[in-house]
């Protein structure tokens, strides 16, 4: 096994609306096991979009993506879907969750895709990480009830229920005050260190990346520092 | 019971939206229970109607007809290879007794197929009372055979059937005819044959058929008294008449006994060829309306599913992130039009046979016919359940695979 979660070699995107323009020039990445990296950057400088090429759901790239050593470049939709299903735990910018659901289902339904538990344990499971985020008592509420910061907190209980091996976060902590942020960081921390999941985030939080393992600078669609 | 996650999802945005919901189902459930009460009218009076002419009509009628004049003869004594040519042939009239009419009947009541085999003989007639004449036909037959055949007891509005057995001339006649010469059940009638025969006879019993045409010309006699009339012997009969287990099959039994008597064997399709036009025409109208019914029911799916995909799409990427694959999606979607078509089906049968039985109440009252014939019959409500299903499952198809194609990354980034 290789110690190696995320490897990303010769990345090109283009932007073709309004004329072909290059988001990503030739980027070339690695990220370790159980680190815990911070993408920062100016905006439009194609962090975002980096993100998305390395969370499987952009396809349209050139260049190579390996997870956890296996080639993904070039599986078929449907494969891509199942290894996000199964290894890659996303927060999104905005919280995205499931309105008509409750929190508790909305938690649940990435395990339930994946099946590999019972439904009972599923549930115990996701009362576990709401209560993690401090939003337990939320959970049969229905998700568009909630306050901004205690969708997002959800959202990240959701990121988490099948124990991803790769969490990405695009502004995980934007919608959340400092107390809230703090908690949210600490929870990563520990996950990069005690569980040995691998952490990329896409932040503007100075704060927030500078405790975070590693920095990776970006501009102009380039990395200008991998921050080792 | 466990559900599988898509399942779940289908059901929790079905339930999110229930008027929506609603508003589907009722679309299937109108197509459904118009298309059971349409098939159930149609199946009805058609039926009825094919009743209707069974009582005056066997299903296969066997009778003796004019042949064009051929070649045997000269055959028989030009026994060569000579081409004989026959200019401008004419009919040759045949007897229209039939030859050996026992044993024809013996032949046909062997045939597992036939149920019932009854002679007849049918005379052309004048009802003659006091001045007043009359033309029509007499049918000399055995009424109990004949009863068994047509169901004439339950045409009958005076007098009694079984009289014509214990009086030997006795006659049941036609309303018509009874009107037009003022009598009664126990008046003396003469009848006059063509061939010049006469006979006075008793009317035991008058009928009323729902045409108007047998009513004003047809009386039942007993077999000899007809024989006796035309001036034959006993063996004197006409025609045969046939009935058979399933009448559909009548075409292909006629054409078989018509092989093994060498007479004319005409069955019920054949002689009543605008009926059954008149039922294709009828199924063609009635099928159009249902087709464009469940039409209309299924666009309603379409659109509604197709709203919902718009108002969803975020959700669907969000699905699609969280690692839900494209088949995952389409089965999402097109679950809801089946469930969609399945509370539709439920409700629609029930409103179907609703309808159905409602309109089967309701009073017509003209000649014998009471009540709106309705069939009940149940493949048409396995048939509806099954169509309505396709339609939902075509109509949601095409809305579950769009949603299936959402690109989750243009949709979360904006």
């Amino acid at each position: 096994m290789t110690d190696i979660a995320l490897k990303a070699k010769g990345i090109t995107k283009y932007f073709y609306d309004p004329v072909k323009f290059p988001a990503l020039k030739n980027i070339d990445l690695e990220v370790n096991k159980g680190e815990f990296v911070s993408i920062v950057g100016k905006s439009g400088c194609g962090k975002s979009t980096l993100l998305y090429v390395l969370s499987t759901m952009d396809t349209d790239y050139e260049g190579e993506l390996l997870i956890n050593g296996t080639m993904v470049t070039g599986k078929s939709l449907n494969d891509l879907a199942a290894i996000r299903n199964g290894s890659i735990g996303f927060v999104f910018q905005f919280h995205y969750l499931l309105p008509d659901f409750s929190c508790l289902k909305n938690v649940m339904i990435p395990a339930l895709r994946l099946g590999k538990l019972s439904p009972k344990e599923i549930e115990a499971k996701a009362y576990e990480k709401l209560k993690m985020f401090g939003v337990e008592e939320q959970a049969l509420k229905k998700a568009n009830k909630l306050s901004g910061g205690q969708q997002q907190r959800v959202a990240i209980a959701r990121a988490l229920i099948n124990d991803p091996a790769i969490i990405m976060g695009d502004e995980p902590t934007g919608n959340l005050d400092s107390k809230n942020t703090g908690v949210v960081f600490d929870l990563f921390q520990q996950l990069s260190k005690e569980f040995g999941q691998t952490l990329v985030t896409v932040t503007h939080d100075e704060d927030f990346a500078k405790r975070s393992d590693r920095i990776i600078v970006m501009a102009d669609g380039e990395v200008q520092s991998h921050g080792r | 019971m466990k559900l599988s996650v898509n399942t779940e999802i289908a059901l929790t945005y079905l339930s999110a939206r229930k008027k929506q919901t609603a508003v589907a189902a009722m679309g299937v459930m109108f197509g459904i229970s118009m298309f059971i009460f349409m098939q159930s009218l149609m199946k009805g009076t058609n039926d009825y109607f094919e009743q209707q002419s069974f009582n005056t009509m066997p299903h296969i009628h066997i009778y003796s007809e004019n042949k064009l004049a051929n070649t045997h003869l000269m055959d028989n004594y030009l026994k060569d290879s000579s081409l004989k040519l026959l200019v401008n042939p004419k009919m040759v009239p045949q007897p229209t007794g039939l030859i050996n009419p026992v044993g024809i009947i013996e032949v046909i009541k062997h045939d597992s197929e036939v149920v019932a085999v009854t002679p007849q003989v049918t005379a052309n007639v004048f009802y003659n009372s006091g001045n007043i004449q009359l033309n029509g036909v007499v049918v000399g037959v055995n009424i109990i055979e004949e009863n068994k055949m047509f169901d004439l007891k339950n045409d009958m509005v005076m007098g009694s059937l079984d009289d014509l057995e214990k009086i030997s001339n006795g006659i049941v006649i036609g309303k018509g005819i009874a009107d037009k010469l003022s009598l009664h059940v126990g008046d003396i009638i003469t009848l006059a044959a063509a061939t010049g025969g006469t006979q006075t006879m008793r009317i035991v019993g008058i009928f009323s058929t729902t045409i108007m045409q047998t009513d004003n010309s047809k009386s039942y006699a007993n077999i000899a008294q007809v024989q006796t009339l035309l001036g034959k012997n006993r063996s004197y009969v006409t025609d045969i008449m046939v009935n058979i287990k399933d009448y559909n099959r009548a075409p292909a039994v006629a054409k078989k006994l018509a092989t093994i008597t060498g007479y004319k064997a005409e069955d019920w399709v054949q002689a009543n060829e605008s009926l059954k036009a008149a039922f294709k025409i009828r199924a063609v109208i009635l099928n159009s309306v249902i087709g464009v019914i469940l039409l209309v029911a299924g666009f309603g799916i379409y659109n509604i599913l197709n709203m919902t995909i718009y108002e969803k799409i975020k959700e669907i990427a969000i699905l699609k992130a969280i690692g839900f694959s494209g088949p995952s999606v389409t089965s999402i979607f097109l679950q809801q039009a089946i469930y969609i078509g399945i509370m539709g089906g439920i409700v629609g049968i029930g409103v179907g046979f609703g309808l159905t039985y409602m309109v089967s109440r309701i009073y017509i009252g003209a000649g014998s016919l009471k009540y709106l014939p309705m069939s009940f019959y149940v493949p048409h409500y396995i048939e509806a359940v099954l169509f309505g299903i396709l339609t939902t499952i075509a109509a949601g198809y095409f809305p579950a695979r769009k949603a299936s194609k959402v690109d989750p990354v243009s949709i979360i980034r904006g």
